[in-house]
């Protein structure tokens, strides 16, 4: 083959060459695409799927607090109210323990423990769901109800603040105890991920931060931190979106009621929590509505991944 | 002078709140990793592979699920293998730069992080409604979709680390640009691309959320997935939620094998990924 | 000709003993249990520029990095002897390691600018010492990066990133931030290895213009640079001081045989 005809390189030559080559690309395009095919395929079947929900409720299907079979009147503010609550709450919780460890790993713990600690953590975090799901079914909400909820509810005026916020029924089966277990399940994924982030900070920055007399604190929060700070963020928003989409790990002990939660020990339910406990059961305008949930899912996960990316793919070392 | 202590004392107590929280965050990991120990040993016993998922109350194991989360796993890692690594080389060797490679990039990100339970809600609508009923096949197609841009990402990944000067060495010898890839690239690449296929197993092999509406579950063992199929998590869902304690025994003891196969297949990939790096 | 088992005899011929800033007495040092230094003993003079050359793993640079302790910062690295600072030994659990890295300030191979604005970086190490006002720090900011050569290139985007620098002006940047918290010696670490002839130069005119406040030591492996720069020079090899003395005089007129060598280009 000529150095000419590699340059043109039209279908033609290459089926010349090589009858496999253009067979070759075609797949590894037609696969590429087939990529495209599943997302647009995602997206219609939810459009489709939901739609009779959606005209029949209008946007008051994204307002309203109201989840009746019976009466056939369908809301998702429910349970977009108990997503975001958990998703948020977990994120809260997990955030700043996540930052802890990683610092902790990269920092302060000798380098014979940090590595075991660090694989131990990486492993952790491909652990499935389901199983942080059932240890908070069986092992922490019992131990919450019993040892955190019992107490409250016995000393606290249920019509003070506090009482109005902690009142619920003591079963550990709330949106609180949701978002803690939730907050278990994303902890591993990010503090490795912040893990990587600190390692990948050159070593001088920090020898320079410390050669002017910084403490260790100091270099972390004012120079380690902000460097890595779009990076940091990014990997917030996908731990925010996992925890968004969480299915099996809230289902277990969210206690899936559709009320508008009303106190933080309140039971809730969640977009995927919904659909996971009523989708085999449902028919008709119901399917529709919880179908409807699924577009409203993608929707809200969709924008969080889209901003992640972005952060991510603008950081610059 | 005041200043100087100040910032000490801060350092300090810095040191100490990272210090406790990595030690509490890592002492709730270990007591989740206990319980399910503990819980799960329980339940593990010959009959865990000998018996099929039992009535309440009654003796049983879990051979049906377990050959069925292997058979969908397997079928689904061939769906995500061959996708997979056709559109990562796609996008790392011929039109990753171009447009289109930036949208299919993306999208792939996209799927990537998506919510599992979506995707089974995608299958159940393109695959469950037209064919009539819940179906092995169904859930195999779920996780399918659920590795594949794990695949497509790892050998896009794994692919652009191959140096330029082996895609120029075969071009240079005359060969077409399928013979490069296959015998050059791919083969330089195998331990790599194998890690990623690894690390889509081990997503898949705990998915629940996806099989609920797909594959359904199914009380015996059953080798034909056009009827409704078990599985490990499909099997372990409905037996945590149940009053029986039989069930929620044998919950913890499938959760427990879920847990070491995800664990020894991570741990094989990382194992493999290393023996590459130090070659 | 094996050079490993020649044992050196050193030469130093130390500065007046009032003039003396900065001595390390009898210094080892240990990677684990691989010893880097050998019973360095070098003495500083005080407002001046002392050069370290040697060939690469001589342990020049690692004996610069024992004058503020830098070492700290990774486990198993430990060193043994003395080093005086205005008289106080500094190696020993008992110092204060952040108040010693004030008055020994440090500027590394390469630039090392904090993700911050230029303003930020300057003034980030004197926030770390002393409440100032606005006037009082824009004051600083601007004498400091006066002092460093820098002033008249970026006193118009002072609140632009550090990173947006050229690496010369980086560099700049850093002897700035290195100088805001008035340090009495500082520490470069082969500070031009990664600029081009240019900014080295305005590099070297802020160090000449320095050495009058602050004592300064340099690691170089660039004989020119240090025969240009530098009041003294020592020579390392192996972990130890061949040679030490004013630079002209080690330059011109080397003591030792090894000196000679590496001078004239005989081997490094």
């Amino acid at each position: 083959m000529s150095l000419q005809s590699a340059r043109q390189s039209s279908f033609l030559a290459r089926f010349l060459a090589d009858p496999a080559d253009p067979i070759f690309r075609s797949l590894a395009f037609a696969a590429a695409t087939m990529l495209l095919v599943t997302l647009g395929g995602l997206i219609i079947a939810l459009i489709i799927g939901g739609w009779p929900a959606l005209s029949k409720f209008g946007l008051s299907f994204l307002f309203t607090n109201s989840w009746n079979p019976v009466t056939e009147v369908y809301g998702a503010a429910g349970p977009i109210v108990g997503t975001l609550i958990t998703a948020l709450l977990s994120l809260a919780i997990a955030l700043p323990i996540a930052v802890c460890v990683s610092v902790f790993l990269t920092q302060y713990c000798p380098k014979v423990i940090a590595q075991p600690i660090s694989t131990a953590i990486e492993l952790l975090a491909g652990i499935p769901s389901i199983v942080y799901g059932m240890w908070g079914l069986f092992v922490f909400a019992p131990w919450f109800a019993k040892t955190v909820q019992l107490p409250i509810l016995t000393n606290l005026d249920p019509e003070s603040f506090w009482g109005k916020l902690l009142s619920g029924v003591p079963n550990g089966a709330n949106i609180f105890t949701a978002s803690i277990v939730l907050a278990i399940m994303i902890l591993p994924y990010m503090a490795a991920v912040f893990r990587e982030l600190f390692r990948s900070i050159p070593p001088h920055v920090r020898e320079a931060a410390f050669g002017l007399g910084c403490t260790s604190f100091e270099v972390v929060g004012s120079v380690l931190i902000p460097y890595v700070k779009k990076g940091m963020i990014g990997v917030v928003m996908l731990g925010f979106g996992r925890a968004l989409g969480e299915t099996m790990a809230v289902t277990f002990i969210i206690g899936n009621s559709h009320r508008f939660p009303d106190s933080l020990f309140a039971s809730g339910s969640t977009l995927a929590s919904t659909i996971a406990n009523e989708f085999n059961e449902a028919q008709g305008l119901h399917l529709a509505s919880l179908i409807g949930l699924g577009l409203v899912l993608f929707l809200i996960t969709f924008i969080v991944l889209a901003i992640a990316r972005t952060l991510l793919s603008s950081q610059r070392y | 002078m005041d200043r100087a202590l100040r910032r000490k004392l801060l350092n300090q107590a810095f040191v100490v709140v990272c210090t406790g929280a990595a030690l509490i965050a890592l002492a709730a990991l270990a007591l989740i990793m206990f319980s399910l120990f503990t819980k799960g040993m329980g339940g593990v016993d010959v009959m865990l592979f000998t018996a099929d998922t039992p009535a309440p109350d009654s003796p049983g194991g879990l051979r049906n699920a377990i050959v069925g989360s292997i058979m969908m796993c397997s079928v689904a890692m061939l769906i995500a293998v061959v996708i997979g690594v056709l559109a990562g080389t796609w996008l790392a060797e011929i039109g990753g730069s171009s447009p289109y490679g930036h949208v299919v990039r993306f999208l792939n990100d996209v799927l990537l992080s998506a919510p599992s339970i979506l995707i089974g809600l995608f299958v159940y609508w393109w695959v469950v409604v037209p064919m009539g009923g819940f179906s092995g096949w169904a859930g195999a197609i779920a996780l399918g979709i659920l590795a594949t841009p794990i695949v497509t990402r790892t050998t896009e990944d794994i692919l652009n680390l191959q140096p330029n000067a082996l895609r120029e060495a075969g071009m240079a010898l005359g060969a077409s640009q399928w013979v490069t890839v296959k015998s050059i690239i791919w083969r330089a690449a195998g331990a790599g691309m194998l890690t990623g296929g690894l690390l889509g197993f081990a997503r898949i092999s705990g998915e629940t959320a996806p099989l609920l509406f797909t594959a359904l579950n199914n009380q015996f063992l059953s080798f034909d997935m056009s009827k409704p199929f078990a599985s490990l998590p499909g099997a372990i869902y409905p037996f945590a939620m149940s009053p029986y304690d039989t069930w929620n025994t044998l919950a913890w003891a499938g959760a427990l094998l879920i847990t070491l196969a995800v664990l020894g297949v991570n741990i094989l990939g990382r194992w493999l990924a290393r023996d590459k790096d130090h070659k | 000709m094996s050079d490993t088992e020649t044992e050196f005899k050193s030469v130093i011929t130390p500065p007046p003993g009032d003039q003396i800033v900065l001595e390390t007495r009898k210094l080892n040092f240990f990677y684990g249990t691989h010893q880097s230094l050998f019973d360095v003993s070098i003495p500083v003079k005080r407002n001046g520029i002392t050069a370290l050359i040697g060939p690469s793993g001589c342990g020049k640079s690692t004996l610069l990095r024992t004058m503020n302790r830098m070492y700290d910062l990774y486990p198993g690295q430990r060193a043994e002897g003395e080093i005086l600072i205005d008289g106080e030994n500094i190696v020993g659990s008992k110092v204060d390691v952040t108040a010693l890295r004030a008055k020994v300030g440090m500027v590394f191979q390469k630039p090392t600018p904090f993700p911050m604005s230029i303003y930020d970086n300057v003034a980030f190490g004197v926030k770390l010492y002393h409440k100032k006002s606005k006037s009082e720090m824009d004051e600083v900011v601007e004498t400091s990066l006066r002092r460093a050569a820098l002033w008249d290139e970026v006193k118009d985007k002072l609140n632009k990133s550090g990173l947006s620098l050229s690496g010369g002006q980086q560099q700049r940047l850093c002897v700035a931030r290195g100088i805001a918290v008035q340090p009495e010696i500082l520490l470069l670490d082969e500070p031009a290895s990664a600029l081009d002839p240019v900014s080295t130069a305005k590099l070297e005119d802020t160090l000449e213009e320095l050495k009058r406040d602050i004592t300064i030591i340099i690691v170089t492996h660039n004989l020119q640079q240090a025969a240009r720069l530098s009041d003294y020079t020592g020579f390392m090899y192996l972990g130890k001081l061949i040679e030490f003395g004013p630079t002209e005089t080690l330059f011109v007129n080397p003591k030792c045989e090894k000196t000679s060598d590496y001078i004239g280009g005989r081997f490094g």
